[in-house]
């Protein structure tokens, strides 16, 4: 194998990449667990903790600016390094999606909330979370069907959100429920977005695979 | 509130560049099934490729992949070496390059070369531009000619003062810029281009990668590159030729493995071959 120092490069990359997706997983988890329990400590951590986060995206894009610079990377390399650069910006929006539920839930942390929709979002923040390690396995083992598969799960996601919504909307009649409704409202579709963004991994798996970019879904969905 | 009907195939087909490769615009060499051997030794086989009006084709490949011995084919410097033997067909413009009848001198004007080294004729900047039209008989308006080679090789504004020097006192890539001259001024249809840049230092080479763009637009121009950036770079379609051992046990030789637009050689090769040659994982 020709250029060690080169491959060692990329691998380092790409192990940032998935180190850069563990932590924004943790802080996936801490926003969802923080609005379960009206956690305003915990809310106070997950919102700390986005500087690990943004930090990690820095030195990616450092690196990546490094290795064009030096390496010049073509073909599958090329595509490799353009995909964990734009990776990297979507984990680092999930984190931010992340911040704005720990955020939201502080907000809202002295009002009444209702049960069933609680336990709505916290579905929705599981199947996040889930579609988000789907994401970083189908690129690392760069398993097209995989990434596809996020397809499906965020239909799900879509669905759930759709139904907050739907139940919020009743709430509208009942006195002392409407802030805490809206803002839930807000924390659902941070949660769709965090959806959103494990399709756009999924996207950039097919990309590296294949060589061609193609959206998963239009607009439409 | 409507739901926007995007067509998601519509969006990607509009987004993506447009690469050409060349379908549609004039064939200028039509190769088929081109072997190549030194004295017995095969050191190409089996080649089929076009070249276009107007593009620039790079050849790429390691060293002993036949990639100069093909440029060689195109203008029939081959001839010159002896127990050099062209088999399958150059047909240029159509017209079988090896026929009988064909004059190689003629083909030489109208497909000239440039090769690695520098190599302007011990005489005045000015003579080495009149040389070639002089020798074929071009001699009316020769200053109007030799000004109109320079200034297309980029080289006028440096030279217009001293014609009379020896070229040998220009720079290296002063030097490659009146050899392009040389080689325009006899008013060719294609210019092949053998590793034109690899002895200039990287200024004179971007100076030539420059020339190269504005010189398509009224030549056709074939290039050998070791350099694959400058490859990619320049070039509108690329081959990559690579090395075959024979499983007779009897040698090596150079094989054409993909010839396609440059943007897909560097982004997406068809052949694992290619991929590892470009990437820097050959050998």
């Amino acid at each position: 194998m020709a250029r060690v120092e080169y491959q060692a490069s990329l691998d380092a990359l790409e192990a940032s990449l998935q180190e850069q997706g563990e932590v924004v997983m943790r802080a996936v988890r801490g926003a969802i667990n923080a609005m379960q329990a009206q956690d305003v400590e915990l809310c106070d951590e997950v919102i700390a903790f986005d500087d690990e986060i943004d930090v990690r995206y820095h030195r990616i894009e450092k690196s990546i600016e490094e290795l064009l610079a030096q390496q010049a990377p073509v073909a599958t390399d090329l595509r490799i390094v353009l995909a964990v650069l734009h990776n990297s910006i979507h984990l680092e929006r999930i984190g931010d999606q992340s911040v704005t539920i720990a955020k939201l839930t502080k907000l809202s942390a002295d009002l009444e909330t209702r049960h069933d929709l609680v336990e709505g979002l916290g579905e929705m923040g599981d199947r996040a979370e889930h579609m988000v390690r789907v994401a970083l396995d189908s690129f690392a083992d760069r398993d097209i069907e995989e990434a596809r598969a996020l397809v499906e799960l965020d239909e799900l996601i879509d669905r759930t959100n759709r139904r907050v919504v739907d139940q919020v909307l009743q709430m509208a009649a009942a006195p002392g429920q409407q802030e805490w409704g809206m803002r839930m409202i807000v924390v659902a579709r941070c949660i769709e977005r965090i959806g959103d963004n494990a399709v756009d991994i999924g996207e950039q798996t097919a990309f590296v695979v294949t060589g061609e970019f193609s959206e998963f879904t239009d607009a439409s969905h | 509130m409507t739901t926007p009907q995007i067509d998601s195939a519509r969006i990607a087909e509009v987004a993506q560049p447009v690469v050409e490769d060349g379908r549609g615009r004039e064939t200028v060499f039509d190769v088929k099934n081109l072997a190549v051997s030194y004295s017995g030794n095969v050191a190409l086989e089996d080649v089929t490729l076009d070249v276009r009006k107007n593009f620039v084709t790079a050849f790429i490949g390691p060293s002993g992949c036949g990639k100069s011995t093909f440029i060689r084919c195109f203008n029939r410097m081959n001839d010159l070496i002896p127990g050099a033997v062209v088999d399958g067909k150059v047909l240029y413009h159509g017209r079988d390059l090896y026929g009988s009848g064909v004059d190689p001198v003629e083909v030489r004007r109208r497909i000239g070369m440039v090769f690695q080294k520098p190599n302007p004729f011990p005489k005045s900047i000015y003579d080495n531009i009149a040389f070639g039209p002089r020798v074929l008989g071009m001699k009316r308006d020769l200053d109007a000619r030799v000004e109109r080679s320079l200034r297309q090789a980029a080289l006028w504004d440096e030279v217009k003062d001293r014609l009379k020097d020896n070229a040998l006192g220009l720079s290296g890539g002063q030097q490659q810029r009146l050899c392009i001259a040389r080689a325009m001024a006899v008013e060719p249809d294609v210019i092949l281009m053998d590793e034109p840049a690899s002895a200039l230092d990287p200024i004179s080479t971007s100076r030539i990668e420059d020339l190269i763009h504005e010189l398509k637009q009224q030549f056709t121009i074939v290039i050998v590159t070791h350099n694959m950036q400058q490859a990619a770079r320049v070039a509108d379609m690329t081959a990559f030729f690579s090395v075959e051992v024979r499983e007779d046990g009897t040698g090596r030789h150079g094989i054409l493995v993909e010839h396609a637009p440059t943007t897909k050689i560097f982004t997406n090769p068809s052949d694992k071959r290619t991929e590892d040659y470009v990437t820097g994982r050959f050998g």
